[in-house]
């Protein structure tokens, strides 16, 4: 029985980057629906190139994006009381899952202390750890297939 | 699920009753949610090619101003890949094949994967990633084998095995090609010709 969860519809993707002193630096993923997986990092601190990568994934990888998302609950949350972003920087959250579009927006977020202190702490670790966990797998996605250190 | 349900009747069928299931009867199908912040084609094409109700949204992202850069980001086509030319099947990585295990135990080491998939060839990476939170095994892992004869034999022969009590799934991680292909265009709508045939001239 192919379930919602498995092969419903399925996208995500990922911003952070702040505009300063050495232009527009960000980091940007997305997780395509046909498998696609697009990497951008664009730091122009010493070197100034942006790197950029794309590589299909098998259903296998996507399933396994997917449930990480599901198991984190993410899309219970609201991003409604999250610090909004600012100069300091922004960071984007956007999923489609199912039925759900969920596309969150707040500032960088330091360390957990800044999770702790904000209004809604408990939504907000929930996408601080989602955020890494995510960072984790795309990074070894990419290194692992690019031979290249992602940060 | 509504495809076998209806497989028996399908003739019947028009393609345009399909919105009539719908069980919410959702008026319009199409209808996106209020301007999405996110123009990209991925989430337009996947807008439109559900057929089931608007999506619920949520978030500011839905409504804060664009940001002028936000659609060309992402939207070059000046990407690096190595994808080779050739129907999908397995991709090779730069320097070797990787696979994809899951449903790894969280207190897994990375010497019971070396043990178990060191039998297929020897291990030139691996990479046990750990939940941020709690600090144990996330679930999967990665594993880079030199050959694709080593990987194939890796997943014909773990796939479905049992690691530390739990069931494993082992698979290729990279694909040359997009995926769903074949199953988009079978669900698609079907061509009306019978029924846009017209009846033949009476004389």
């Amino acid at each position: 029985m192919a379930s919602e969860e498995e092969n419903g519809e399925f996208y995500l993707r990922y911003y952070v980057g702040h505009k300063g002193k050495f232009g527009h630096e960000f980091l940007e993923f997305e997780f395509r629906p046909d498998g696609k997986l697009r990497y951008a990092n664009n730091s122009n601190y010493k070197n100034d190139t942006i790197i950029r990568k794309e590589v299909y994934l098998t259903p296998a990888v996507l399933r396994e994006c997917r449930r990480i998302i599901s198991e984190s609950e993410i899309m219970k949350e609201d991003d409604n009381n999250w610090p909004e972003p600012d100069r300091v920087g922004r960071q984007e959250l956007e999923i489609v899952m199912g039925n759900e579009h969920i596309s969150f927006t707040t500032s960088k977020i330091g360390s957990l202390v800044d999770v702790q202190s904000s209004a809604d702490p408990e939504g907000l670790r929930i996408f601080y750890y989602l955020v890494q966990d995510l960072k984790c797998f795309v990074f070894s996605l990419i290194s692992l297939h690019f031979k290249i250190k992602p940060i | 699920m509504q495809g076998s349900a209806a497989d028996g009747e399908a003739l019947d069928f028009e393609p345009e009753d399909d919105d009539l299931m719908d069980e919410d009867g959702a008026p319009d199908a199409d209808a996106s949610p209020p301007h999405p912040k996110l123009k990209s084609a991925i989430t337009a094409a996947a807008a439109t090619s559900s057929a089931a109700a608007p999506k619920k949204t949520k978030g500011r992202g839905f409504r804060q101003d664009t940001d002028a850069n936000r659609n060309t980001r992402l939207s070059g086509s000046d990407f690096d890949s190595l994808t080779t030319e050739g129907g999908p099947g397995p991709q090779r990585s730069i320097e070797g094949w990787i696979i994809l295990v899951t449903g790894v135990h969280e207190e897994a080491q990375e010497d019971d994967l070396q043990n178990a998939f060191g039998e297929y060839g020897e291990i030139k990476n691996l990479h046990l990633n750990l939940d941020r939170r709690t600090g144990f095994v996330k679930g999967y892992a990665l594993i880079e084998y030199e050959r694709a004869e080593e990987a194939r034999n890796a997943i014909e022969n773990l796939n479905g095995s049992e690691l530390l009590t739990q069931t494993i799934y082992v698979d290729w991680a990279f694909s040359s090609g997009p995926i769903n292909e074949s199953i988009r265009r079978k669900n698609a709508r079907p061509p009306r010709e019978r029924r846009s045939r017209s009846p033949r001239r009476r004389y």
